[in-house]
C-alpha cells in the first residue's frame, strides 16, 4: 500500500516537475555572446584560409597589395553584416535573407529565396566542406596521389550523417560541438600567427621588403582579388539566421558582428604575413596546403598539429552550416512556404530536426554524383543576388517602415556601398566568363514560382490530401510539433 | 500557469489544418489502444477521443506517439544512421587500410631529359638557355611528360658544360641567370611538372674556388683534393700509382703551385674531391640543401661510382697481365677495383638522401634521388637501391639500352630479364633508350627501330625516359661538320632539337648555333610530325597516354614470356581488370609469330590496341600467325579471367614492383589480394 501511494506520490511528483518546466516547446535561447562569435568565426575561417589562401595573391601578385585586399575584404564584410545587423535588430526572426525580404518585398522573393538556397546554395554549401574535409583527411593517407572517390565519398557523407544528427539531437549539443572547434581552429590560427610573429621578429622580413614592387596590379586582377577575397569572408551574416535564439538579441547580434568580423580580418590578414615569413610568393601558390606547409617548415617535428587542427577547423564549419541553414527551413515552413511539417520542433529535443534532417539528406544526395564544385561555382551568384535585394529591402524599408523601432541605424551610405558591391559581385562572373549555365541557375531560380503558385498560393486539395497524412505520420516518427508561441 | 499553457496550445492548430480534421476519415487510428492509453492521463479530459492529425500540439502528439508503431521505426530509424555513421567511418578506414601505396611523381609518368645548350635558344647566341626551355613547357606537357630533368647548368668553363663545375651555386651565363632558373621553376611547377637537375658531386673544375685555395693550402681547403707527392722532374711526372683516367694516361697531375701531384679521374681540369674529408661532406650537402631549399624536386647523381678511391693507392690489377706496365695508358686496360665503387661509397650516397628526406616531409614535395651508374655490372648497379632498410636512390638510372650497339630479340630479352630478375623486391624499374653520353638510337640501330623502341619504353614496367629529340627520332650529327675542339664524339648526340622547318630548325634566331642542326631537320622535326597521323611524335603522345591511363600499364603486373632472335613479346596484367595487353616487338627481320605456340590460352583473334605503324590501320591480329615487318610492334589486347601471373607456369616469368588488385566495383585498389 505504502509502496503504491508512493509510487503515486513519485509520479505525481515528476508530472508537476515537468510541467513546471517553463519550456514551450519552441527553439531555446541557447546562444549567448560567445557562442554567437564562435559561429561568425567558426563559419567564416573554414579550410580557405589553410589550405589554399591563394586567390587573393595570384592575382594582385604582389605581398604588399595582397595584404591590403584581404584588409579591404573584411572591411567591405563589416560594412555588410552592419546592415544585416540593423535588419536583425528590426527585425528579430531567424532565417536570415527571408524574413527580410518578406517584411520588404513581400512573400514571392522571400519564397525564391528560400527555394534556391533550400534546394541549391545551402546543402551544396554544407555537402562541398563536408566533402573537402574529407578530401583533406583522406589525403594524409595517400600522399602523392589522389585518394579514391569512394573513400571521399563515404567519409564525407559520414561526417554529413554525424553532424546533421547532433544537430538533430540538441541545440545545445550542436553549439557546444561548434565552441569546441572553432576554439581548436582558434587554437591553430594563433600557433600560425604567433610563430610568424617570432619569425618575423627574428628577421625574416625577406618577403616583405619591397612589398609592392614589379607591376601593380591591373583594374582587372584587383575587382578579381578582391571578388575572390570577399568570397574568404562568406558567412558574415550568419548569426542572422538564428537570431530568434540568441539571448538578448539587441545587444548579442550587432555585438558579434562587430567583435566577430573584424576579429576574422585580423586573423586573415596575420596569417597572410605569417606564411610569407616562410614561403615566397610563388611557394605559396604552388603549395598544395599552405598551413601544412608551413608547419612543415616552422614547427618540425611537431607539424602534425597543422593538419589535425585543420581537419578540426573544417568539420567545425560544416557544423556551422548546417547549425544555421536549418533554420531557414524551418522558418520558411513556418510561413507556409515549404511543407509545414519542415517547421516543426522536436517535443522532446527542442530542436528544428525535420529541417536538419531535411538538410542533411539533400546534403547527402549532393555527394553522390561526380563533381558538385561547378554546380557551386554557377550559383555563387546567386548569394550576392539575394544579399544584394535584402540590402535594397533596408533601404526600401527605411522609407515605408518609417516608424519601426530600429535599435540599430547605419549610415545610409553604407547599404548603398554594399549595394554597389553586390551588383559588382553578381556581374563580375558573368562578365567575365558568359556560359548558359548562369541562365540556367536563373531559370531554376524562377521555377520555385511553379511551385510557388501550384502550392502555397493556389492550394490545391489533392496536394494537402497527401501532404496531412504525410505530415501526421511524421511528427509521430519523429515526435516534433508545431512551435508553440512564447506566452512571455 | 503551465496548465493554462498546455490548454491554450491544444487549441493552436494552424487555421488550414483544423477544417480537414474532421473531414478526413482516413486520418483515424485505430481508437480502442489509445482511447486506453489516454484514460490513463486525468489532467486532460478535454484530450479524450482526439485521433492524431496533421499539425497537433505535443499533448496529442505523446498519446499516440509512444506507440510501437511509430516508437519502433523511429528506433530502428535513429539507430540505422548511427549504423551507417559507422559503417562509412569503418568503409573509409577500411579502404585507406587496403590501399597500396601510391605512384609518386617520379613513377607516374615518364621523364624528360634535356641537354639545355641545345633544346631551345631564346637570346640569339646560337645557345640554348634555361628560358628556352620555359618557351617550350607547353610542348613537353603535351607529351604528357611528368618530370623535366635538365642536364648540368652550372657555372662551368669547359666547352662540353656537364663537368667540371666551377661554381656549384651558379648557372653558367650562357643558360642565363639564377633568375631565369627561378622563373623556370615556378613555370614548371605551376604546369604541375618535377625538376630535376643533375649534380656531379665527384670533382670540380681547376678554376673553382676550392681548388684554387688548396693549392696554396689554404686553411680547410688544402685538405679538399686529393694530393700526393710526386716526383717531378723537367716536365716529366712519376705518378704515385698506376691509376687511369678515364679517358686516358695517368690520372695523376703535378700541380706547379702546390708542387705536388692531385688525382683526377676524368680530364686534369677536373681535380676529384676528397671525400673523406668530413668537410667536404659537409660543403656537398650544403649545396644539395641550396638547390632543395630553391624547390628543385630532385636530382641526377652523376658519376658516385668514382666518389672514393682506396686510401692506400694500391696499383691498380691490368687485364692482360703480360702486357708492360708501361704501355698501359687506356682505361679499359685496368681492373678498376680500387678506384671505383669504393666501401663507404653507397654510405655517402645514402647521406645525400637523408639530407634530401628533410626536404621531402612537405605534402606533396618529395625529392627524387637517381644515381648513374655508368658501365656497371647489374649487381653492383642494383646496390643504388639501398638496402630494405636503409634507402638509397629511388633508381639507378638503367643505361643498359644505351650503349646497345646491335639489336635483337634475344638481346632485348637479356636486358629486360636482367634488370627485372635483380631489382630488389618492391623497387621501381625504369628504361632509356638513350642520353646525352651516347649515341642516338637511329644512328646506332637504325631508324627503323625508333617507334618500336618508344613502344618499349612506354610498355615496359617503370618509369620511362626519353632524350630531347627521341620522340621525333632524332639522329646524331654526322663529324665532319663540327668545329668545336672538344672530344667530338660525345657531341654528336647533342645537335639542336628540331622544332620546325625554318632555319636553325626553330632551334634558334641566330646567325650560327653551337654545333650544326642534322640535316634532315626538314622532315624531322616537330612541326610537321604534329600534322602527320602516323609520325614517330604522334605515337609518342597516344604512347604516353596510353601509359598514363591505363592501369595494367602503369601498375600492372609484366609477364615477359618469349623471345627468339627476333621478337620480344610480353603482356601486362592486373587482379581485377579482366583485359591483357599483350605487346609483340619485332627487333630482326620480318616474321610471322605464331602466339598460339606460347600456350597463352589465347583467343583466335586479338584486338590491335596500338601498332608502330598506324598507317596500316589493322585492326585484329590472327594469333596463329601475326605479321610483323622489320622494327614492327604491337600491343594488343584480349579479354580473359585466366591471367598469367597466378599460373605456376608464368610464375618466375611474372614481375610486379608494387602489387596491387584492382576492384571495378568501387574503382579502387587495394593491396591485400
Amino acid at each position: 500500500m505504502g509502496e503504491e501511494t508512493s509510487l503515486r506520490k513519485r509520479k505525481e511528483d515528476e508530472r508537476s516537475l515537468q510541467s513546471n518546466k517553463p519550456q514551450t516547446t519552441d527553439l531555446q535561447k541557447e546562444v549567448g555572446l560567445f557562442s554567437g562569435i564562435c559561429i561568425i568565426v567558426g563559419t567564416i575561417i573554414g579550410s580557405g584560409i589553410f589550405i589554399s589562401p591563394k586567390s587573393v595573391l595570384s592575382n594582385t601578385g604582389t605581398v604588399g597589395p595582397c595584404l591590403i585586399i584581404w584588409a579591404a575584404c573584411g572591411v567591405l564584410a563589416t560594412l555588410g553584416a552592419l546592415c544585416f545587423a540593423e535588419l536583425g535588430t528590426m527585425i528579430t526572426k531567424s532565417g536570415g535573407e527571408y524574413p527580410y525580404l518578406m517584411e520588404a518585398f513581400g512573400p514571392i522573393p522571400a519564397y525564391l529565396f528560400s527555394w534556391t538556397s533550400m534546394m541549391v546554395m545551402k546543402p551544396s554549401s554544407f555537402a562541398i566542406i563536408c566533402l573537402s574535409f574529407s578530401e583533406y583527411v583522406c589525403a594524409a593517407f595517400y600522399p602523392g596521389c589522389q585518394p579514391p572517390k569512394v573513400t571521399i565519398k563515404c567519409l564525407a557523407a559520414a561526417a554529413i550523417l554525424l553532424i546533421t544528427t547532433v544537430n538533430a539531437l540538441s541545440v545545445r549539443l550542436g553549439s557546444y560541438v561548434q565552441n569546441v572547434f572553432t576554439v581548436a581552429k582558434m587554437v591553430i590560427v594563433v600557433i600560425i600567427i604567433i610563430s610568424g610573429l617570432v619569425l618575423l621578429a627574428q628577421g625574416n622580413t625577406k618577403n616583405f621588403e619591397n612589398a609592392f614592387a614589379g607591376t601593380p596590379p591591373s583594374v582587372g586582377g584587383i575587382s578579381l582579388a578582391l571578388y575572390n577575397g570577399l568570397w574568404a569572408y562568406d558567412g558574415w551574416n550568419q548569426l542572422n539566421y538564428i537570431t530568434e535564439e540568441l539571448r538578448n538579441p539587441y545587444r548579442n547580434l550587432p555585438l558579434a558582428i562587430i567583435i566577430g568580423i573584424p576579429l576574422v580580418t585580423l586573423c586573415y590578414i596575420l596569417m597572410n604575413v605569417s606564411y610569407f615569413t616562410v614561403m615566397t610568393p610563388t611557394e605559396l601558390l604552388q603549395s598544395p596546403a599552405v598551413a601544412v606547409t608551413f608547419g612543415d617548415r616552422v614547427l618540425y617535428p611537431a607539424s602534425w598539429v597543422v593538419p589535425l587542427f585543420v581537419a578540426f577547423s573544417t568539420i567545425g564549419a560544416a557544423n556551422g552550416t548546417c547549425f544555421t541553414a536549418g533554420r531557414i527551413i524551418y522558418v520558411a515552413g513556418r510561413e507556409g512556404h515549404m511543407l509545414k511539417v519542415l517547421s516543426y520542433v522536436s517535443v522532446r529535443r527542442l530542436t528544428p530536426a525535420p529541417a536538419i534532417i531535411f538538410y542533411g539528406l539533400i546534403a547527402t544526395i549532393y555527394i553522390i554524383p561526380g563533381d558538385i564544385n561547378t554546380l557551386v561555382n554557377y550559383f555563387s551568384f546567386a548569394t550576392w543576388l539575394f544579399y544584394g535585394m535584402t540590402i535594397i529591402g533596408l533601404v526600401v524599408m527605411r522609407f515605408t517602415k518609417k516608424n519601426q523601432e530600429r535599435p540599430i541605424k547605419v549610415p545610409i551610405f553604407i547599404p548603398i556601398l554594399v549595394i554597389l558591391l553586390s551588383v559588382f559581385l553578381v556581374l563580375a562572373p558573368i562578365i567575365s566568363k558568359p556560359t548558359w549555365e548562369y541562365l540556367y541557375c536563373v531559370l531554376f531560380i524562377l521555377s520555385g514560382l511553379i511551385f510557388y503558385f501550384l502550392f502555397v498560393y493556389s492550394k490545391f486539395g489533392w496536394a494537402q490530401k497527401i501532404s496531412k497524412p504525410v505530415t501526421m505520420y511524421l511528427q509521430m516518427l519523429m515526435e516534433v510539433v508545431p512551435p508553440e508561441k512564447d506566452l512571455e | 500557469m503551465s496548465v493554462k499553457g498546455c490548454q491554450t496550445n491544444n487549441g493552436f492548430v494552424q487555421s488550414e489544418d483544423t477544417p480537414e480534421l474532421e473531414l478526413d476519415p482516413r486520418s483515424s487510428v485505430d481508437n480502442p489502444q489509445h482511447q486506453a492509453l489516454s484514460i490513463g492521463g486525468p489532467e486532460e479530459p478535454n484530450l479524450q477521443g482526439v485521433r492524431p492529425y496533421a499539425g497537433m500540439p505535443k499533448e496529442v502528439l505523446f498519446q499516440f506517439s509512444g506507440q510501437a508503431r511509430y516508437r519502433v521505426p523511429r528506433e530502428i530509424l535513429f539507430w540505422l544512421t548511427i549504423t551507417t555513421v559507422v559503417l562509412l567511418i569503418g568503409a573509409t578506414v577500411a579502404i585507406i587500410a587496403i590501399s597500396p601505396k601510391c605512384l609518386d611523381w617520379w613513377q607516374a609518368g615518364p621523364m624528360y631529359q634535356i641537354y639545355p645548350r641545345s633544346f631551345r635558344d631564346s637570346d640569339k647566341d646560337g645557345n640554348g638557355d634555361l628560358k628556352g626551355i620555359q618557351d617550350k613547357l607547353d610542348y613537353i606537357t603535351a607529351l604528357n611528360i611528368k618530370t623535366i630533368w635538365i642536364t648540368s647548368f652550372y657555372k662551368s668553363s669547359l666547352k662540353d658544360f656537364r663537368h667540371g663545375v666551377e661554381d656549384f651555386q651558379e648557372i653558367d651565363p650562357i643558360f642565363g641567370t639564377m633568375e631565369d632558373f627561378e622563373n623556370l621553376l615556378a613555370a614548371i611547377h605551376d604546369k604541375g611538372l618535377k625538376l630535376i637537375i643533375d649534380f656531379i658531386p665527384n670533382h670540380t673544375s681547376d678554376k673553382h674556388p676550392w681548388f684554387e685555395m688548396s693549392r696554396t693550402r689554404t686553411g680547410k681547403y688544402s685538405d679538399y683534393y686529393i694530393w700526393r707527392d710526386c716526383a717531378h722532374e723537367s716536365g716529366v711526372t712519376i705518378p704515385p700509382n698506376n691509376w687511369l683516367s678515364v679517358y686516358g694516361n695517368s690520372s695523376w697531375h703535378f700541380d706547379d703551385v702546390r708542387k705536388q701531384c692531385y688525382y683526377h679521374q676524368f680530364l686534369k681540369e677536373q681535380p676529384d674531391l676528397n671525400f673523406r674529408n668530413p668537410d667536404v661532406q659537409e660543403e656537398i650537402k650544403e649545396i644539395i640543401q641550396f638547390w632543395l631549399l630553391k624547390g628543385v624536386d630532385g636530382f641526377s647523381f652523376d658519376a658516385v661510382k668514382f666518389l672514393l678511391e682506396a686510401k692506400d693507392l694500391r696499383d691498380e690489377i691490368q687485364v692482360n697481365k703480360s702486357q708492360n706496365p708501361g704501355t698501359v695508358t687506356h682505361y679499359s686496360e685496368l681492373y678498376h677495383d680500387f678506384t671505383t665503387t669504393q666501401v663507404g661509397m653507397h654510405d655517402l650516397v645514402r647521406s645525400f638522401r637523408q639530407t634530401m628526406d628533410r626536404y621531402s616531409q612537405e605534402p606533396g614535395r618529395y625529392r627524387f634521388m637517381g644515381t648513374e651508374a655508368y658501365a656497371e655490372s647489374i649487381d653492383r648497379t642494383m646496390m643504388y637501391y639501398g638496402l630494405p632498410f636503409i634507402q638509397e636512390a629511388d633508381f639507378p638510372f638503367n643505361n643498359y639500352f644505351t650503349t646497345l650497339r646491335s639489336l635483337s630479340g634475344n638481346i632485348v630479352h637479356e636486358i629486360i630479364t636482367s634488370w627485372m630478375e635483380n631489382v630488389p623486391e618492391g623497387k621501381w624499374p625504369n628504361w632509356m633508350t638513350g642520353g646525352p653520353d651516347s649515341s642516338r638510337l637511329p644512328s646506332r640501330l637504325g631508324n627503323q627501330y625508333v617507334n618500336t623502341m618508344n613502344m618499349l619504353l612506354f610498355t615496359l614496367p617503370g618509369t620511362p625516359i626519353t632524350y630531347y629529340g627521341e620522340e621525333i627520332g632524332m639522329q646524331d650529327i654526322s663529324a665532319t661538320n663540327i668545329n668545336e675542339s672538344y672530344d667530338t664524339s660525345t657531341l654528336l648526340s647533342k645537335s639542336p632539337m628540331q622544332w620546325d622547318n625554318s632555319s636553325n630548325a626553330g632551334f634558334s634566331e641566330g646567325n650560327h648555333t653551337w654545333l650544326p642542326t642534322n640535316s634532315d631537320y626538314h622532315t624531322v622535326n616537330v612541326d610537321v610530325q604534329k600534322t602527320q597521323p602516323s609520325s614517330a611524335l604522334k605515337l609518342y603522345q597516344d604512347l604516353s597516354q596510353l601509359h598514363a591511363n591505363e592501369l595494367l600499364l602503369n601498375r600492372g603486373w609484366f609477364c615477359l614470356l618469349s623471345n627468339d632472335s627476333h621478337s620480344v613479346v610480353y603482356t601486362r596484367e592486373l587482379d581485377g581488370i579482366d583485359r591483357v595487353f599483350l605487346v609483340v616487338l619485332n627487333f630482326g627481320d620480318s616474321t610471322l609469330l605464331n602466339l598460339q605456340e606460347m600456350n597463352l590460352g589465347l583467343p583466335t583473334k586479338l584486338r590491335v590496341r596500338m601498332s608502330t605503324d598506324p598507317a596500316s590501320q589493322r585492326s585484329e591480329a590472327d594469333t596463329s600467325g601475326v605479321s610483323l615487318e622489320k622494327g614492327e610492334g604491337l600491343i594488343l589486347e584480349y579479354n580473359t579471367n585466366n591471367l598469367l601471373h597466378r599460373q605456376t607456369a608464368f610464375r618466375d616469368k611474372c614481375f610486379i614492383s608494387n602489387r596491387a588488385c584492382y576492384s571495378s566495383a568501387f574503382n579502387i585498389l587495394y593491396s591485400v589480394c
